[in-house]
């Protein structure tokens, strides 16, 4: 490579390594600097204090303590209830759109995605609305079909706090993940269905043995960033239960928000931001690892009927002139066989 | 130049423009205006009017442009970013002068022609800190009553007319009651009401102490009214007081009769009631009349040192000070706390409804604790007791006493990091 075009190529990069110094690099750095400092908003920083910010949070009975671990364990039972449905359902979505006829694809792909670019503020208000405890829609429909007696307290009683906070989720945010299914639904090989068509394989099989293998790639990075979404918990339980009842419903966006802006002190609400990196990175860490591990162990130990699927699927031949099967399948996969 | 000279200066340059894009903006508009950036949090129906004023003195000036930002989290914003003048409440000037986030507003008011002799007592307490004025008194706004004139003809004025209320309203139909007390929300005023009709001082070396005995009694008080005299719904949620107002027994909602909520509802419950809508004073739900709320001042940044720009604040606060400027702000519901206003509110008191009634409430207005981080020192009591005492029939002294000592623990802790 001559020094032109080195150079010239260093140019082309400049722009995103601007971004990452000026957006990313500086900012944690300088996040980090401040979490070891006694750093308040108003007044700026008032000495170096070491890893005192961190221990405050960490030493049960303090405010900075109580407001971390309560807001932790808020967010992660948000991520426990509204991790799976935001996958199975944005998957089932994108199923019931790959079998739809090819007019209607793109107009409901662009019905159920449609949510995903209305505000949360605008989110929050149709869920308040709909859920209000004293004379709300569902409430009022759900009395005058007799199903209940008196109005539920939607928004202020737990667990229907929670239950409105995730499904004001799922209706809000269900269309990205939809949306990466349904084009990874687009790759797979439909000559793999066919050949399983050919040998009688049911729904559930093909979708078991062909579909979930074929998208599994996509169903981890899906997995994983929706669990790095749902730590970012915010708008929606800041405006439909004000993080009620009781604090119930607060989460670790809120508690670093009270830290730093309620209660002046950005450096201890930097400590709380990156602990809240760490363990974000833990469990993505352990997400993948538990995926590559798997992966790994598919690819070592691959069952019967995969090794009978992945048979037929060489043996079938091309279906037509243009078409290989043969040529699709992955060279490991080939190899096992 | 050689290539490795481009790249160098290339990328220097992209650097520079990223860094430079950080930095922060001066004080003068394109029009030559020298800019007053000013924010408050006046998002709801009193917005309108404060922007009213604002624009009035935009198009009176050649010299001055006031560059209005109206937020919900103005707090956040104007900590974190460039303002000259804010609109803090009186429970957090304290605060924030001792952050260092204002300046003494004295020489200001002296430039615009004010004195401390031009408001009310309690506007003046409003904007005091350690004997000076850190924040220019613009408002007082108590916890205010409206009625139902078609369910209630007079304003009810202690508990016990309340409850007589209540029990007429459940005779009629069971969705109907005298009024709502909120299970989160504006349940500070309701916290600060128990104390001051109580006579209990929550304030003990500079944190609030709700662990009285007498203060649970009052606080029970709320939890009888709502599960004993049946005058409240329970569990009515977030701004609760305000809803059950707003919605009808017709519907299958729970409805009041009467609310205390917060005046910035007035062009809401006005909508809705028209004619039938009556006003009144806070009424006596326990032993001795007082009222209570919170007021706006408007402060001026420690950041503010440009001469031009404090001339332009002067200028600003005289054009709000004068009387018929002033009013728009009474039009909107709230009470100035300026005399000179005032005085123009009592000659016109149907084109200034509200803050024409609210005014007489000034005489037993009995302002909040002065602590430091006021609002975080009542968060749990905020979040967690008020919720309690609504929703949990079975609550004990003993249970509720326990959650206050939570509450003053975390109250002492938050003071202790001042």
């Amino acid at each position: 490579m001559t020094n032109k075009s080195k150079w010239l190529g260093f140019i082309f990069v400049v722009p995103f390594l601007v971004s990452f110094l000026v957006f990313w690099l500086i900012p944690l750095l300088y996040g980090i600097w401040i979490s070891l400092h006694d750093f308040r908003l108003s007044v700026g920083n008032n000495g170096f204090i070491g890893l005192k910010n961190y221990v405050d949070i960490l030493t049960p009975d303090t405010i900075y303590n109580r407001t971390f671990m309560t807001s932790l364990k808020n967010t992660l039972m948000f991520i426990v209830l509204s991790v799976p449905p935001l996958i199975l359902i944005s998957l089932g979505l994108a199923l019931l759109i790959e079998h739809l006829p090819k007019k209607l694809k793109t107009f409901f792909r662009t019905v159920f995605f449609l949510s995903y670019s209305i505000s949360v503020t605008a989110v929050s208000a149709i869920y308040l609305w709909l859920f209000g405890a004293n004379g709300g829609y569902i409430n009022n429909i759900l009395m005058k079909a007799g199903l209940i007696s008196s109005p539920i307290n939607w928004t202020g009683d737990q667990p229907y706090a929670w239950l409105v906070i995730v499904i004001a989720t799922i209706w809000w945010t269900i269309g990205f993940n939809m949306l990466l299914f349904v084009n990874a639904l687009d790759e797979v090989d439909g000559t793999l269905y066919e050949a399983a068509d050919l040998d009688g394989a049911s729904a559930w099989n093909k979708f078991r043995f062909i579909t979930l293998p074929e998208i599994r790639n996509i169903s981890i990075f899906v997995m994983i960033t929706t669990v790095i979404a749902s730590f970012n918990l915010y708008g929606q339980s800041l405006l439909i239960t004000r993080g009620g009842p009781e604090q119930s419903t607060s989460s670790l966006i809120m508690g670093i928000n009270t830290t730093v802006f309620g209660n002046n002190q950005l450096g201890v609400g930097s400590a709380m931001a990156l602990l809240m990196g760490v363990i974000m990175m833990l469990i993505t860490g352990i997400q993948y690892w538990i995926s590559y591990k798997s992966d790994k162990d598919d690819l070592a130990k691959p069952s019967r009927k995969e090794r009978k699927r992945l048979k037929r699927a060489v043996n079938a031949g091309p279906t037509n002139v243009n078409q290989h099967p043969a040529a699709t399948i992955d060279k490991k996969e080939r190899k096992i066989t | 130049m050689n290539m490795k000279k481009i790249g160098a200066a290339a990328s220097t340059g992209l650097l520079v423009f990223s860094l430079a894009a950080c930095s922060g903006g001066d004080s003068s508009s394109d029009s030559g205006k020298t800019q007053i950036k000013f924010i408050n949090g006046f998002t709801g129906g009193d917005g309108a009017f404060m922007t009213k004023i604002v624009d009035g003195f935009n198009s009176s000036q050649d010299e001055f442009e006031v560059v209005q930002s109206q937020e919900k989290d103005h707090y956040t914003k104007f900590k974190s970013g460039n303002y000259d003048l804010v609109v803090i409440h009186e429970t957090s000037l304290e605060t924030y002068q001792k952050d260092q986030l204002i300046q003494d507003a004295g020489p200001y008011m002296e430039t615009a022609g004010l004195a401390e002799d031009d408001f009310n007592a309690a506007g003046i307490q409003s904007g005091t800190v350690e004997d000076k004025l850190f924040g220019v008194p613009l408002d007082i706004h108590p916890l205010t009553m409206f009625y139902n004139e078609e369910l209630v003809s007079e304003a009810p004025t202690d508990y016990e007319q309340l409850k007589a209320l209540g029990e007429t309203l459940q005779s009629e139909n069971e969705n109907l009651y005298a009024f709502g007390l909120p299970s989160t929300g504006l349940t500070t005023f309701y916290f600060t009401a128990a104390a001051a009709q109580n006579g209990i001082d929550l304030a003990k070396d500079g944190y609030l102490d709700f662990t009285q005995s007498d203060y649970a009694d009052a606080l029970m008080q709320y939890h009888d009214m709502v599960f004993k005299d049946n005058t409240s719904p329970e569990k009515l949620g977030l701004d609760g007081e305000f809803q059950a107002f707003m919605k009808s027994a017709d519907e299958g909602a729970k409805q009041t009769a009467v609310t205390m909520t917060g005046p910035w509802y007035y062009q809401a419950v006005k909508e809705k009631y028209a004619d039938n809508l009556g006003i009144g004073a806070m009424p006596t739900l326990f032993e001795t009349a007082a009222t209570t709320g919170n007021a706006h001042t408007i402060s001026v940044a420690a950041s503010v040192e440009d001469e031009e720009v404090k001339d332009g604040i002067s200028e600003f606060l005289k054009y709000l000070y004068t009387p018929e400027n002033l009013a728009n702000w009474a039009e909107s519901g709230q009470t100035p706390s300026h005399l000179a206003t005032l005085d123009l509110i009592t000659e016109d008191p149907e084109k200034y409804e509200l803050a024409a009634k609210n005014q007489k409430q000034l005489d037993t207005y009995v302002a909040a604790p002065r602590v430091y981080q006021f609002d975080e020192q009542m968060r749990y009591m905020n979040e967690v007791v008020f919720t309690k005492l609504t929703s949990e029939p079975n609550l004990t002294k003993d249970a509720l006493m326990s959650e206050l000592e939570k509450a003053t623990k975390a109250a002492k802790q938050i003071a202790d990091t001042q």
